[in-house]
């Protein structure tokens, strides 16, 4: 069978972020990915990144996208596509399937670069045609060039659900207003000061309790809620819409994780249950190694250095760099995660990933 | 003379200001959570920065236009774009229109990555406040 | 307009109240009420409604929610077509000269 150096699962920046350095260092490496193009989100990301310039800040995400594809071709990585990758063996093997066939793979090292799924909320109609994440509402508008409706109502302050209702605006919709049940804003307040200025009310302390319509979405009913996130009888209002977009987080998907033994820990701050890992991105699995939003939630640049990190570990430890050199590498790119975790919203993150360290 | 006003209060891990400007006059050094320090002397106006700022957070802001009026260049992207002399709802950051606002100039430079430049006249006394219009819809 | 039932599980089409059952007849964790309701058994294997159902089991038993997840995860991990399952190939080999083939031996 065909022996590949490196298996990397997810072709998102996690995943191609490692592709491309255990590659550039002469691994062999495949990369596997569900959908039909590689990316992840990155195609979907019209708007310009933050970040420093290493980061291709200033830089719009499919633009990121593209480059990252550029640099995965030059070192070589096999990319196979529409591949669902589902299963992992003790042996080391990695079985993943199309439509057509089931292909097992067999790789010194794999890493897990599978990403994240959006959080779902449960509520009367929930189910309406028109209820969506707004993931799912970005992939209509940015992908497919459709908008998923006229008038939208999203569901989350964070910045999924600021930079997505602006791409909507851009996209010619109507957003009638943001609801955040916390009493703040979740997101960048610059992300929120450009849907201000196109006319989008954030509603504080606001939740989504009922989604109203006969087959598909007409209207929603909001509600004020409590210090516990609790509706408030008798603030109730019907804002009539015919979207309803959730941005209510993401939980690092670990099914592949699990099933191959590597050990889970909870970080509330970095979206839930995820592989325990060190700051090399090694698991608890010997030769798993674990990247992006898989080991914790945070942003496409730092998965995307997170996956650098993984690759060039994956590297070292084929003999393929000698330790000077990967110790250099390996500074450089902590370097900038560390400077990425800084400041008031990094330094949450930076000091959950220094209790998964720990753990 | 158009200067530089940057609005960047958050502590966010970003420096492409510092690298857009073509005569580093802003500068926000190796610690990228650092907020960016603009020198309006050596600001020559050019809008480099006011595109390159992903949280568009950049403006440019000429306190004599007129006799009664200023201007403040922002980013703008939405289609279409607004004709010269469209008189806007001039808006701040929490989206309040303060003010009848004027477009006296539209800047595409491919430099630019499809970030727009609008430039509105405005009072004098609001230009300091005023940050965006109302999307125009055509 | 019509009021909609409140359901947790869209694959499998379970509701709030049927889970809130189950845990009164006495569930309490994530895989007895898989067993008792398929809530996270459908096409998405629980990547939507597994967290709420933690949720609602952390505020039923009073424990933190990370007590009650990721719950049991099996292969495979994703929907694939049994007659897929059985004939899983091999990866390309390489045969004597260099070339690649693919291998037509199953497992």
């Amino acid at each position: 069978m065909k022996h590949y150096d490196v298996i990397v699962v997810g072709a998102g920046p996690a995943g191609l972020g490692a592709a491309i350095e255990a590659g550039r260092q002469g691994a062999k490496v495949l990369l596997l990915d569900e959908n039909d193009r590689p990316g992840g989100q990155l195609f979907k990301q019209i708007h310009k990144f933050f970040g420093s310039r290493e980061h291709y800040a200033g830089t719009r995400g499919f633009a990121i996208g593209r480059q990252l594809l550029q640099e995965a071709e030059e070192a070589g990585v096999e990319i196979h596509l529409g591949r669902r990758v589902w299963g992992i063996f003790p042996d080391g093997s990695v079985t993943a399937a199309n439509d057509t066939e089931s292909v097992r793979y067999q790789g010194s090292y794999l890493i897990l670069a599978t990403g994240a799924s959006e959080n779902a909320l449960a509520f009367p109609g929930c189910t309406l045609p028109g209820v969506m994440t707004a993931g799912a509402a970005q992939t209509f508008a940015n992908v497919h060039h459709v908008l998923p409706g006229q008038n939208i109502v999203m569901v989350g302050s964070g910045n999924v659900g600021l930079i997505v209702t602006y791409q909507l605006l851009q996209a010619g919709a109507n957003v009638k207003a943001i609801l955040e049940a916390a009493p703040k804003l979740s997101g960048y307040a610059v992300h929120a000061g450009k849907v201000r200025r196109a006319g989008v009310p954030v509603l504080l302390s606001h939740t989504v309790t009922r989604a109203m319509g006969d087959g598909s979405l007409e209207a929603v009913e909001i509600a004020q809620v409590d210090e516990h996130f609790a509706p408030i009888p008798g603030t109730e209002q019907v804002i009539p819409c015919d979207t309803l977009c959730l941005a209510v987080g993401l939980t690092p998907r670990v099914e592949l994780a699990d099933v191959s033994g590597c050990d889970l820990v909870w970080s509330g701050p970095l979206g839930g249950k995820l592989p325990r890992h060190n700051r090399h991105m090694e698991s608890s699995r010997s030769n798993i190694l674990v990247a992006g939003d898989l080991a914790g939630i945070e942003e496409a640049s730092t998965a995307l250095d997170e996956g650098r990190l993984a690759g060039t570990r994956a590297a070292y430890r084929l003999g393929l760099l000698d330790v000077g050199t990967y110790e250099g590498r390996r500074a450089e790119i902590q370097g900038r995660l560390d400077r990425l975790r800084q400041g008031p919203f990094g330094e949450k993150r930076r000091r959950a990933k220094e209790e998964v360290w720990k753990a | 003379m158009r200067r530089i006003l940057i609005d960047c209060k958050e502590h966010i891990p970003c420096n492409p200001c510092q690298f857009a400007c073509p005569t580093h006059a802003i500068v926000v050094g190796e610690d990228i959570t650092e907020l960016p320090h603009a020198d309006s002397e050596k600001c020559v106006g050019c809008g480099a920065c006011v595109a390159a700022c992903p949280g568009q957070a950049c403006f440019l802001i000429d306190p004599d236009f007129s006799e009664s009026e200023a201007t403040i260049d922002f980013p703008y992207e939405y289609l279409p774009l607004p004709p010269v002399g469209l008189e806007v709802e001039a808006r701040n950051n929490l989206g309040e229109t303060l003010c009848t606002g004027r477009v006296v100039k539209v800047l595409s430079l491919t430099a630019y990555d499809h970030t727009n430049l609008v430039r509105m006249a405005v009072p004098k006394d609001l230009v300091q406040q005023v940050r965006g219009m109302k999307p125009w819809r055509g | 307009m019509k009021q909609e039932r409140d359901i947790v599980c869209r694959c499998e089409e379970v509701t709030r109240e049927e889970i809130m059952e189950a845990i009164r007849l006495g569930d309490d964790s994530l895989d007895a009420i898989k067993k008792r309701t398929r809530a996270g058994m459908g096409f998405c294997q629980g990547r939507t409604c597994k967290r709420l159902i933690a949720q609602i089991l952390s505020a039923y038993y009073h424990l933190p929610v990370d007590q009650f997840l990721p719950g049991s995860i099996r292969l495979p991990i994703m929907p694939i077509r049994l007659s897929l399952l059985a004939e899983t190939v091999d990866g390309a080999v390489e045969s004597e000269e260099g070339g690649e083939v693919h291998a037509p031996d199953s497992h």
